[in-house]
C-alpha cells in the first residue's frame, strides 16, 4: 500500500511517515503545492493525505486537479483549519474525509483504513486479527467462524483496535471516536475502563487470540498473542 | 449583556423643550405685562392730565370772564369746583392724585384723577381750584388688557407647543433616524452602521464621528476576533506534532510503568491544551458567524440521543440522567452548534455533580433546562458564563463550555438563564411560535 503525505511542517511530515511505516506502508511525501502535484501526476497511490494550506497553492486544487485527472485514490483532507466550508467544499470536490489537526495517530489511521477500504471493489469488507473476524457493514465479529454477540459500544471499541493492532491506542483518541467529540472534557476517562474490562472478557470466553492490555497512563493496546 | 435603558424621569426632547418653554414664557410674559401695564397706566395718566391741565387753562380763563364761576365750591353738572383760600403764600403747582368717588350711575365707587392746583382771581384772592376726571374708561382698558395677555400666553403656549412639535420632527428627524440606526447596530455583526443625511451640520458631524468611531470599534473587534481565531490555528498544527510526537515515543519504547505514567501526563495536558484550544476557536468561529446553515432542530430527538450517549459517563460517576419532555421543542438553528449547546450544558450538568447525583433535562415547547445536583451554593450568576470562570478548580474543565453555550445562545438571539434552588439550573428560552 502506498501513501503520499503533502504536508508542509517538516515535523508533522517525518511524524506521520513514522507512523505510517510501523504499519507497513510505503510512505512518499510532498512539502509543497507543486512537488505534490508532480508526485500526484507520475505516480499512483492507495490514499493521498492533503494538508489545506501550502506553500505556492491550496490543498484544495490538489483534490481537483486528481478529480481532472480521474484517478481514483483514497483522499483524505488533513487541515488546521476546521473550517465547516472547506470541509464542505473537500468533501464535494471528492475527497473521502477531513481530519482536523491536531489528530491523535490512532485516530488517523482508522481514517486511512476506512477510506482505503470503501474504495476498493474486491468484496473483502472485512477486518480480521488472528482468528477473529469483523465486518463493519454489518456489525458483526466472530471469533473462530463463531458469533460473538457485543453491544454497541463494545463492537465500536474493538473495531478501533482491530485496525490499529499492536500499536498503542491513546485513551482520549479512543474515547473520541467511540463516544464522540463531546467526551473531550468530561472526565479522566476511566469510564473507559469498564467497558474495556466487558470487552476483555468476553474476547477471552471466545477464545480470541487477541488481548487488550492497559498501557499504564497512556491507553491500551491490543495485542495478537 | 445589558442594554441602555432610558431613566424612569426622562422624557422626550419635545416635552422637556415645551416644559421649559412654559414656564419661562410665564415668566417672560409676566414681566412684560407688568412693564406694559405700567407704561400704558403712565401713558394714561398723562393723557388724563394733559386733558385735566387744559381744563384748568379753559376754567381760569373762563372764570377772568365770568367772575360767578368762582363761586363753585361743589361738583356740579361741572367737573371742577373753586373753593376760596384764606390769604397766604401758597404752592402754584399742580397736583395731581387718583382716588375713588362714589358714580350714581353704576351705583359704586369708581376710580377718578384729580387735579389740584391754587390760582388767584384778578383782585389776587387765592382760590383751590379741583378738577376731576373719571377714569371708568381707562380701568376697563386695563382690564381688557389683562385679558389680551392672558389670551396671548395661552395662544402663544399652543401655537408654540405646536410649532416645537412640528420643528422638532422636522428638525429632529435625522437624528431619530440616527438613534434608530444606531439602537439596532451591534459590533461584530459585519453589518455597516451608515448615519442618514441630515440638513443639519451637527448631525452630520455627529453620524459621521459615529461612523468613524463604530467603524474603528469594527476594525479594533474583527482583528482581536481575528488575532484568537489566527492564534489558534497557529497553535494547531506544532500541538498535533507533539501529541503525536509523543504518542510515538510512548509506542516504541518499552518504557518502565513509572516513566509511561509521566509520559501518559504530559499526554493528557497536551489534551486539554488542543481542547482548550478547540474551544477558543469554536468561540471566535460563533463570534465569526461562521455557522450559516440552519435545519430545524428537533430537541426532544437531540436530547433522547445525547443522554442515551451521555449514560456510560453518568453510570461510571454514579449519576442519573432523567429527560423530562413535557412539550416539544424544534428550532431553526445550526444542527452542529445545536449539538454543542446541549452537550455543553449536559457536560456542565455532569462535571460539576457528585456521586448519586441527578441531572434533569426538562423540555418545553419554548425552553430547555438542565439542572443539576452539585455544590450546595448558588454560583456567581454574573460571571457563570464569563470566560475561564471557574467555581472550583477542576483541572478537565477548560471554563469555556458554559461561554460557548452563552455564545451560541447569544447568536440566536435566545435567553439563557442561571438559578439556584437546591438544584443548578440553566434554562434557556426560545422565542414562541407564531
Amino acid at each position: 500500500m502506498k501513501i503520499l503525505i503533502v504536508e508542509d511542517e517538516q515535523g508533522l511530515r517525518e511524524v506521520i511517515r513514522e507512523s505510517l511505516e510501523k504499519e507497513k506502508y510505503i510512505v512518499e511525501t510532498a512539502h509543497d503545492y507543486i512537488t505534490g502535484l508532480e508526485k500526484i501526476g507520475s505516480y499512483d497511490y492507495d490514499c493521498i493525505l492533503i494538508d489545506i494550506m501550502l506553500p505556492n497553492g491550496s490543498g484544495l486544487n490538489l483534490v481537483r486537479e486528481l478529480k481532472q485527472l480521474q484517478k481514483k485514490e483514497a483522499v483524505i483532507i488533513i487541515s488546521a483549519k476546521d473550517s465547516v466550508d472547506d470541509k464542505v467544499e473537500g468533501l464535494d470536490l471528492g475527497a473521502d474525509d477531513y481530519l482536523a489537526k491536531p489528530f491523535h495517530l490512532a485516530e488517523l489511521h482508522a481514517r486511512i483504513k476506512s477510506a482505503i477500504r470503501r474504495k476498493s471493489h474486491d468484496g473483502d469488507t472485512f477486518v480480521t486479527l488472528e482468528n477473529i473476524k469483523l465486518s463493519p457493514e454489518l456489525r458483526s465479529v466472530t471469533v473462530n467462524g463463531t458469533d460473538l454477540t457485543l453491544n454497541r459500544k463494545e463492537f465500536d471499541l474493538l473495531y478501533y483496535f482491530m485496525i490499529n493492532p499492536n500499536r498503542l491506542v491513546n485513551k482520549t483518541a479512543l474515547a473520541e471516536s467511540v463516544w464522540g467529540d463531546y467526551i473531550d472534557q468530561a472526565d479522566n476517562l476511566d469510564f473507559v475502563y469498564s467497558q474495556i474490562k466487558n470487552l476483555r472478557k468476553k474476547m477471552k470466553d471466545a477464545g480470541a487470540e487477541a488481548d487488550i492490555q492497559a498501557v499504564y497512563g497512556m491507553g491500551y493496546k491490543l495485542t495478537t498473542s | 449583556m445589558s442594554s441602555i435603558q432610558p431613566s424612569k424621569k426622562s422624557v422626550s426632547l419635545q416635552y422637556y423643550t415645551l416644559r421649559y418653554l412654559i414656564v419661562a414664557l410665564l415668566v417672560i410674559i409676566a414681566v412684560w405685562a407688568g412693564l406694559f401695564y405700567a407704561v400704558i397706566l403712565d401713558e394714561v395718566y398723562d393723557n388724563i392730565d394733559d386733558g385735566l391741565k387744559n381744563s384748568k387753562i379753559l376754567i381760569e380763563r373762563e372764570a377772568y370772564a365770568h367772575p360767578e364761576l368762582f363761586n363753585t365750591p361743589e361738583f356740579g353738572i361741572n367737573q371742577f369746583k373753586i373753593q376760596p383760600l384764606p390769604k397766604g403764600t401758597y404752592d402754584f403747582s399742580d397736583k395731581f392724585t387718583s382716588t375713588f368717588e362714589f358714580m350714581e350711575y353704576d351705583d359704586d365707587d369708581e376710580p377718578i384723577r384729580l387735579l389740584e392746583t391754587v390760582f388767584n382771581d384778578p383782585q389776587g384772592n387765592p382760590y383751590k381750584l379741583t378738577i376731576r376726571a373719571s377714569m371708568v374708561e381707562e380701568d376697563e382698558l386695563l382690564e381688557d388688557l389683562l385679558t389680551a395677555l392672558v389670551a396671548l400666553y395661552i395662544m402663544l403656549v399652543i401655537s408654540i407647543a405646536l410649532l416645537n412639535r412640528y420643528i422638532l420632527r422636522k428638525v429632529w428627524k435625522s437624528f431619530y433616524e440616527l438613534l434608530g440606526n444606531l439602537k439596532s447596530y451591534k459590533l461584530g455583526t459585519g453589518r455597516n452602521f451608515t448615519a442618514p443625511d441630515s440638513p443639519v451640520s451637527e448631525f452630520k458631524v455627529l453620524g459621521n464621528e459615529l461612523e468613524d468611531l463604530l467603524k474603528r470599534s469594527e476594525a479594533i473587534y474583527s482583528s482581536q476576533k481575528q488575532f484568537i481565531e489566527n492564534a489558534s490555528h497557529e497553535l494547531q498544527t506544532p500541538l498535533a506534532i507533539s501529541l503525536n510526537k509523543l504518542e510515538l515515543f510512548a509506542e516504541n519504547n518499552n518504557l518502565p510503568d513509572e516513566q509511561m505514567m509521566e509520559i501518559g501526563k504530559v499526554s493528557d495536558t497536551l489534551n486539554r491544551l488542543v481542547r482548550l484550544n478547540k474551544s477558543l476557536l469554536l468561540l471566535s468561529k460563533i463570534e465569526n458567524r461562521q455557522y450559516a446553515d440552519e435545519d430545524a432542530v428537533n430537541f426532544n430527538t437531540l436530547i433522547t440521543q445525547l443522554a442515551e450517549d451521555f449514560e456510560d459517563l453518568a453510570e461510571f460517576r454514579e449519576i442519573k440522567i432523567n429527560v423530562v419532555a413535557q412539550g416539544d421543542l424544534s428550532f431553526n438553528m445550526n444542527k452542529g452548534l445545536a449539538l454543542t449547546l446541549v452537550t455543553n450544558l449536559l457536560k456542565n450538568a455532569l462535571v460539576h455533580n457528585h456521586a448519586g447525583g441527578v441531572v434533569n433535562i426538562v423540555i418545553n415547547q419554548n425552553s430547555l433546562s438542565v439542572q443539576n445536583t452539585g455544590a450546595n451554593a448558588p454560583l456567581d450568576e454574573r460571571k457563570v458564563f464569563d470566560r475561564f470562570y471557574r467555581s472550583s478548580t477542576n483541572e478537565q474543565s477548560t471554563g469555556l463550555g458554559l461561554s460557548i453555550v452563552w455564545s451560541i445562545a447569544n447568536s440566536y438571539k435566545l435567553a439563557v438563564n442561571y438559578s439556584f434552588n437546591g438544584n443548578h439550573a440553566f434554562t434557556i428560552t426560545f422565542p414562541t411560535k407564531k
